[in-house]
């Protein structure tokens, strides 16, 4: 049967989903990217490959994520969105009716507002990454918890301790502080839940118009403290849907199926997984910029560069996406 | 009609005094926590500096108490805060709020803006401009008693065998002063104040470092802005002289007073231009700090201020000419007062060690 | 002669430089210039400034810390005012900005730094002139007044070439070189939007990781504050109670009044740079007018020495999606009334 892939390259986690015509998700995965990421999104490849290689046929792929230009050229992409766009595509899809997306991932948060299923604003994170998934692992493993139990642990709290939470560096001495002060394991966690929330309202969602249904996803969305944290700020119910660590790739495999329609798919097909890509960089001493570009050898032939600025060395081979 | 104002440091208690005799009702919002401050932050612009949050804050505050009115002071720039109160406003008016804001820039620049403003609120407190001259007076004691109590109090406060006494008789002092209303009854409560003050337990045989504080006016003036710092120096022993005060302000801001100028031609060599906020005092005053054998120099500025900043990049070279440490604390939304207190003590220390080595080191 | 003048690539540069690039080529000067803001002025910059600079004035270090060694005198004008609006200026960091330089700089060269002071009427700009021309050992009135009467023509040019929407770059080259304008090729836009900032943040495609020209592929006019005809921009004054205190942020604010107003757009990006104190007023009153003012949507894209193309591709991208989706539902909707 057809099928379509969609991949969400993040700096912290890989994600790979396979949709079918329907829009039923048949498979999906979620990876840590641990700064590998062609060697990570090809053992995707060939995990879902050997899944589902049998039965299904790719009819179309779509790529999003910070890496999206690296993985649209490992998988051959038909569609390279950005995370913006492939989430709200997804939520549209899955939640319909949804008004407000709250997405907080590894390294990035972001905030859609929608209505009547289309984006209408929407904003990200600063380059400041409090409040997000990375954070959050870092104190976990400063407190010695399993950031598993973060969440029950918060929720046991009766009173969450006040932490400051404009920045990392401040958080996290101010929690230091509060640890000094004899405060217990759980009222702390339950503060900085509440305080990388408050970071969140004030940062990414101010002056944004929070309606309901309120869908929030990301791998974050897996920590009931953060959820119930947002629900008590915010005084309404959130949505966590059921492929919530997964819905950009999932809005990817909705875009890919738009953008092949009566077209031929791009993608390399699942032996992709045992191509040999060598990405290298050099640094091009063109000018003061110095700019790191980065190439990629599939089996030993040049396929795709990007990372400069003038277009010099990007626009010398076959552009991407 | 209701009428609040912001909190800046003691000067709410002639304020209060202030609203009530011009024939409206006072609102007094209640002194910045750290609720002013997450209701603040979370309706100000991110990169709004810490006053403007915690103003914000204040007015909310303000607001849910019943003000109808608030008046607060501006400004003409080229700093933020001569700006606030327009943004404050359409803050308050895209939450849905009627309340409006009053701001009363500089009697010498908008004059007759000034004047309409003044008489708006007189009128509607059915107050002659001949009662308001008397009232004004009263009120102006009042705030001038109040800095010379504040004053006194960091004067003992390094002294006091009793750790914390000194804070606690101020307390004692603001209510006191609260209470007094004519210029008579100012004039007692302050000499009582007074007299409680110099009886707390002092050992006089401490000799105190002298730090003087520069920096911009309202994380010097408000407590909850600076982490109570004059308080924390004094219990840790060091006498603390800030820039200004608010009665000092309004005689510089009326061409009564002319330290300013001494701090601007001090400040000369390095900074030949007036950059708004108190950036040029900051650089003027930190000299004249060290003219006058002080220790060091703590610089407050919020977090993101413009004016500071440039006085920063100057003052590192004031430091290096004149010898005087220059600690700068750049405030922000924290309510954990131990890196602060790490911070200072170790500046203490270090001013500590300066002070035995010009000594010979001859002071166990 | 032979003295060279040193002028930084940078803020105040993307206005005013062919005024003074004419003025001093006319007493017979060379006018130096950094080159463009690159990787060396930024780390320059970084390394040489307060931390707790903004970016603009970390790249202004930047560049005069390149310049310093290459020219006999350094033109570090201090920039207060160039118009009588209320008090209105320059932000505080452009008026301390020589002394903030003098501080943190070892080892500079001769530094002009008159007060560019216009607030009481062009004649200033004159004996500017004149003073810096005696100051640099010339001696004949006459010839500066030509040279500035020239300097003068070739500004006045230059801002009727960025009205007309000239590329900047090719804009300032043309005032330069006095070559006629030759524009690039771009794909026919469906998109206007308005892109407002100030000039040193708009014009550097360095700082903007190339916003314009990656808007120009994605079929998007742009729209900038320089483009509004100057009678207009000056009306839209009335809608504030209060001025602004800094110039630029005046006239970006007043861009976005004409915008919303009079000359719809389908969407305004501000561009602002991290912590910039000014934007942070100017930011929320754009945010709110845009808002009241029918919805238009708005997006504030904050650019640091941190900024990677990815989050300013991502954002701008997600943008022009979320516009045209719009359009497209609501056309499906209105088709059928014509």
């Amino acid at each position: 049967m057809k099928a379509y892939l969609g991949v969400d390259v993040g700096s912290v986690s890989t994600k790979l989903v396979v949709m079918d015509e329907n829009d039923e998700v048949l498979e999906s995965l979620y990876l840590r990217t641990q700064g590998q990421p062609v060697k990570i999104v090809q053992d995707g490849l060939r995990t879902l490959g050997e899944k589902l290689g049998q039965y299904v046929e790719i009819a179309g792929t779509g790529v999003t994520g910070s890496a999206r230009n690296l993985a649209a050229v490992l998988v051959g992409a038909d569609a390279v969105k950005n995370e913006i766009t492939a989430h709200a595509v997804a939520v549209s899809k899955l939640v319909p009716g949804a008004q407000t997306i709250l997405e907080i991932g590894g390294q990035d948060s972001k905030i859609i507002i929608m209505r009547d299923g289309i984006v209408t604003d929407f904003a990200m994170n600063t380059v400041c990454a409090a409040g997000t998934g990375s954070f959050l692992d870092h104190q976990a493993d400063r407190l010695k918890i399993p950031i598993e139990q973060f969440g029950e642990l918060a929720l046991r709290s009766k009173n969450p301790v006040r932490i400051a939470g404009r920045c990392a560096v401040f958080a996290e001495s101010d929690m230091i502080h509060k640890q000094q002060l004899g405060h217990a394991a759980e009222d702390i966690i339950a503060g900085l839940c509440e305080a990388l929330v408050r970071n969140y309202l004030n940062n990414v969602g101010k002056g944004k118009d929070i309606l309901p249904p309120v869908v929030f996803q990301g791998g974050v969305a897996a920590n009931t403290g953060i959820k119930a944290a947002f629900e008590k700020a915010l005084n309404m119910e959130l949505i966590v849907p059921q492929y919530f660590s997964v819905m950009g790739a999932v809005g990817c495999c909705l875009l890919a199926k738009e953008a092949v329609r009566g077209k031929q798919t791009k993608f390399k097909g699942w032996q992709a997984a045992e191509y040999k890509f060598q990405p290298t960089s050099f640094e091009c001493k063109g000018c003061p910029n110095l700019c790191e570009v980065i190439q990629i050898y599939e089996n030993g032939v040049l396929i795709a560069r990007w990372g400069d600025r003038c277009g010099k060395w990007s626009n010398a081979v076959v552009k991407v996406g | 009609m209701k009428v609040s104002f912001p909190i800046m440091g003691n000067s709410y208690v002639a304020f209060k005094q202030l609203v009530e005799q011009i024939g409206h009702e006072p609102v007094v919002p209640p002194l910045p926590s750290s609720r002013t401050m997450t209701l603040g932050t979370t309706y100000s612009p991110e990169f709004a500096c810490i006053p403007f949050k915690i103003l914000m804050g204040t007015y909310l505050e303000a607001i849910e108490k019943g003000a109808e009115l608030i008046i607060s002071s501006g400004g003409h720039g080229p700093c933020r805060a001569g700006y606030y109160g327009e943004v404050h406003q359409r803050i308050i008016n895209e939450l849905g709020y009627k309340t409006k804001v009053i701001i009363f820039d500089s009697v010498n620049m908008a004059f007759k803006d000034f004047f309409k403003k003044l008489h708006y609120i007189l009128r509607t407190g059915k107050t002659s401009w001949w009662q308001f001259i008397k009232v004004y007076r009263t009120v102006w004691d009042k705030l001038l008693a109040l800095d010379e109590i504040e004053l006194l109090a960091h004067q003992v406060r390094p002294y006091e065998v009793e750790k914390g006494k000194t804070s606690e008789v101020y307390r004692r002092c603001l209510a006191i002063m609260d209470q007094a209303r004519t210029r008579t009854q100012i004039k007692e409560a302050k000499e009582a104040c007074f007299r409680l003050l110099q009886n707390i337990s002092q050992d006089k045989s401490r000799k105190p470092l002298k730090i003087g504080i520069v920096g911009e006016i309202y994380v010097q003036i408000e407590p909850f802005a600076n982490l109570d710092i004059q308080a924390t120096l004094g219990e840790m022993g060091v006498f603390t002289k800030r820039g200004i005060h608010l009665s000092e302000w309004w005689m510089e801001t009326t061409h009564q007073s002319h330290n300013e100028e001494k701090a601007v031609a001090a400040a000369r060599p390095y900074l030949n231009q007036m950059i708004g906020g108190h950036g040029i005092l900051s650089v003027g005053e930190t000299i004249l700090y060290a003219r006058r054998g002080f220790d060091g120099v703590i610089q407050l500025a919020p977090f993101s201020c413009i004016p500071e900043i440039v006085a920063k990049s100057i003052l590192t070279q004031v430091s290096r000419d004149y010898g005087i440490p220059v600690l700068t604390i750049f405030l922000d939304e924290q309510t954990g007062r131990e890196g602060l207190r790490t911070r200072l003590e170790a500046f203490v220390d270090l001013l500590q060690q300066r002070r035995q080595k010009r000594l010979g080191g001859a002071v166990s | 002669m032979g003295v060279k003048i040193g002028f930084p690539r940078t803020l105040f540069y993307f206005i005013y430089f062919p005024f003074w690039h004419a003025f001093f080529s006319g007493l017979g000067f060379e006018v130096v210039t950094s080159r463009p803001t690159n990787k060396l002025s930024l780390d320059l910059g970084v390394q040489e400034a307060v931390n707790d600079a903004c970016l603009p004035i970390k790249l202004y270090h930047g560049h005069v810390a390149e310049l310093k060694d290459k020219v006999d005198v350094l033109f570090l004008p201090r920039m207060v005012s160039v118009r009588k609006l209320d008090a209105e200026t320059f932000c505080p960091k452009f008026l301390g900005l020589p002394d903030m330089i003098r501080n943190s700089i070892a080892g500079l060269p001769e530094i002009i730094d008159e007060k560019v002071d216009l607030a009481r009427g062009f004649f200033p700009l004159w004996k500017l002139g004149l003073k810096i021309a005696r100051r640099l050992g010339y001696k004949k009135d006459w010839h500066t007044w030509r040279a500035f009467v020239k300097a003068k023509a070739a500004q006045d040019k230059y801002i009727r070439n960025l009205a007309a929407g000239v590329p900047p770059q090719v804009a300032m080259e043309t005032a330069v070189t006095g070559e006629p304008v030759r524009l690039p090729d771009v794909p026919v836009p469906d998109l206007n939007l308005a892109i407002l900032g100030y000039p040193y943040l708009i014009y550097d495609s360095f700082v903007n990781i190339g916003l314009f020209e990656k808007l120009a592929q994605m079929g998007v006019r742009a729209w900038t504050v320089e483009m509004v005809p100057p009678h207009r921009l000056e009306v839209q004054g009335k809608n504030l109670s209060k001025h602004l205190f800094w110039h630029f942020s005046n006239r970006a604010v007043r861009a976005a009044f004409y915008y919303l107003n009079e000359k719809r757009v389908d969407g305004i990006i501000h561009v602002t740079a991290f912590g910039c104190g000014p934007d942070a007023m100017v930011d929320k009153l754009m945010e709110l007018e845009a808002k009241n003012r029918g919805n238009v949507p708005y997006l504030t894209l904050s650019l640091d020495e941190h900024t990677g193309e990815a989050g300013v591709l991502t954002r701008v991208e997600a943008f022009t999606d979320m516009l045209r989706i719009r359009r497209r539902e609501h056309e499906s909707v209105v088709s059928h009334h014509g």
